[in-house]
């Protein structure tokens, strides 16, 4: 079992949740990865919704009422199955749950394709009020890592590329940042985004997005992200 | 006696997992050691054609596995080195023929007589890579010098770190001193500022690892004409052994020629 512990894939998107879970193993597995998997994240994944991705596992009505069932003791609601066997999919809607994301905001993969939240959407709403609580990792996110949290982040440590952290707040990187950042994910157009060393993939604030200028950069010194007039830029922290 | 179990991964493909498996295998067995090399890549077995044991096969891991044959009869003893043995992969079957609970029990089995087992995993993160690092003690991650293996590296080592396989050990591979020090290819201290884990080998390009490759020979037993991988190879062993073997100064030779080019390509 621990060997496919990390085949639960969790991410954010637009809907809430996106937990993508091995194809294979048996189902008693699955159940007992989920429990294993959020119990642990509870405090931060609790009361979201969820769209559950099985690949192509094969479940009946009754395998997906367990599930249902295993995310409302873990508060979470499913409302969504992304499935590839028909016959699952069949059932999902006989349970009236959905199958798939609404609009295609997803690619082949389940990856989500824009993040940005439109104007006017519950989203919004959300975004007025300030993101609370900060999550802090002591770290280096190495490549394939995807944190979301609502609030803030602080890495301790550094940001590889190939990792992604996506947060509602404030993101700081104590450490050298070169990975994907996206703050004020939900429209929060005041967040900010410092690192020690700023030389990510790309960054992204609210709905705007940021990629580092092709010459190599050889400056080490700490830099602020922000929104000025509409537009990312990068300051010299230097106060 | 209690066996070590080490598996060399890397995530990508193409950056030398087999070559670097097959000659630190030998390299330990001319230690004196009793090593098996496991191929874990089910399917696409070529672990014993570098070896060259290839027309010596009957017996295969998923054979073991499946009760076929009992597990001395799969292992073949090495043509050169009387206590290197190797478990080749079958070529028919695919990964799923192997679970990672079973990779546990053969080495088990093998730690009781041999002193290292040395797996050799298939590239990707998916089954066949579980499968080599669920009984590995220590893990060995081969990446090249180039932007797309360290990524991939790096993906491997946060895998191990979340799987409590510890961050690995790294051997940078194929690595030219020239083109380095021209500034066209990642240095050392380029890979190692990414990954940040400790640096266990640095194998330059060498085309004596192909010529010997192809002949079934692993240049670390064959390095006659002072081939440095071979030599690079035959440290590695040493550092695995737990002796402390300064790294051989890769920096390429400035004759009168190289400095001339230099000065001309500077100005």
């Amino acid at each position: 079992m621990e060997q496919v512990a990390s085949q639960i894939g969790i991410k954010g998107i637009r809907e809430g949740l996106l937990i993508s879970v091995p194809d294979r193993g048996s189902f008693a597995d699955l159940v007992a990865l989920l429990n294993v998997e959020l119990a642990q994240k509870q405090a931060f994944l609790q009361g979201s919704q969820v769209a559950l991705q099985v690949g192509y596992r094969k479940l009946d009505k009754e395998y997906l009422r367990q599930l249902q069932a295993v995310f409302e003791q873990n508060q979470l609601e499913l409302w969504a199955v992304l499935a590839e066997d028909p016959s699952a999919r069949e059932a999902a809607r006989e349970l009236a749950l959905a199958t798939r994301l609404s609009g295609s905001q997803t690619d082949l993969n389940g990856n989500f394709l824009s993040q940005m939240p439109e104007p006017g959407t519950a989203n919004t709403v959300a975004s007025a009020q300030p993101a609370q609580g900060g999550l802090i990792l002591k770290e280096t996110l190495r490549s394939g890592r995807s944190i979301f949290h609502e609030g803030h982040v602080v890495v301790i440590g550094d940001v590889n590329p190939g990792a992604e952290i996506v947060a509602s707040g404030d993101v700081i990187v104590w450490g050298r940042l070169r990975g994907l950042v996206h703050a004020g994910a939900l429209g929060d157009e005041t967040a900010v985004i410092c690192a020690l060393e700023l030389n990510p993939t790309q960054l992204r604030i609210a709905d705007q997005i940021a990629i580092s200028p092709d010459e190599k950069r050889g400056r080490t010194i700490p830099e602020q992200v922000a929104i000025r007039n509409g537009q990312i830029v990068a300051e010299m922290w230097q106060k | 006696m209690s066996g070590k179990v080490v598996t060399v991964t890397s995530g990508k493909g193409g950056v030398g997992k087999t070559t670097v498996t097959a000659n630190i295998a030998t390299a330990l067995a001319m230690l004196g050691k009793k090593v098996v090399a496991i191929d874990a890549d089910i399917g696409l077995r070529n672990l014993d054609v570098v070896m060259g044991l290839e027309n010596r096969i009957v017996y295969d891991l998923v054979d073991v596995i499946e009760g076929r044959c009992r597990l001395r009869q799969a292992m073949i003893k090495d043509k050169r080195q009387p206590d290197l043995y190797l478990i080749p992969a079958a070529q028919t079957r695919d990964k799923m023929a192997v679970s990672p609970s079973d990779m546990i029990l053969v080495c088990d089995e093998l730690r009781q007589e041999m002193d290292y087992i040395i797996i050799d995993s298939p590239a990707g993160i998916e089954r066949g890579f579980r499968n080599a690092i669920a009984p590995a003690d220590h893990v060995l991650i081969v990446t090249n010098p180039e932007v797309s293996a360290v990524r991939d590296a790096d993906r491997i080592i946060g895998l191990l770190e979340s799987e409590e396989k510890g961050p690995g050990r790294l051997i940078i591979n194929r690595l030219k001193p020239e083109m380095v020090a021209r500034g066209d290819m990642l240095s050392i201290d380029d890979v190692l500022d990414i990954l940040a884990v400790e640096l266990i080998g640095v194998i330059p390009e060498d085309e004596s690892i192909l010529i010997s490759s192809n002949r079934g020979t692993p240049v670390a037993m064959s390095g006659l004409n002072g081939s440095s991988a071979s030599q690079a190879f035959r440290n590695v062993a040493q550092r695995i052994e737990g002796q402390t073997v300064p790294f051989v100064d890769l920096t390429p030779k400035t004759g009168l020629l190289n400095r001339l080019n230099n000065w001309f390509s500077k100005s």
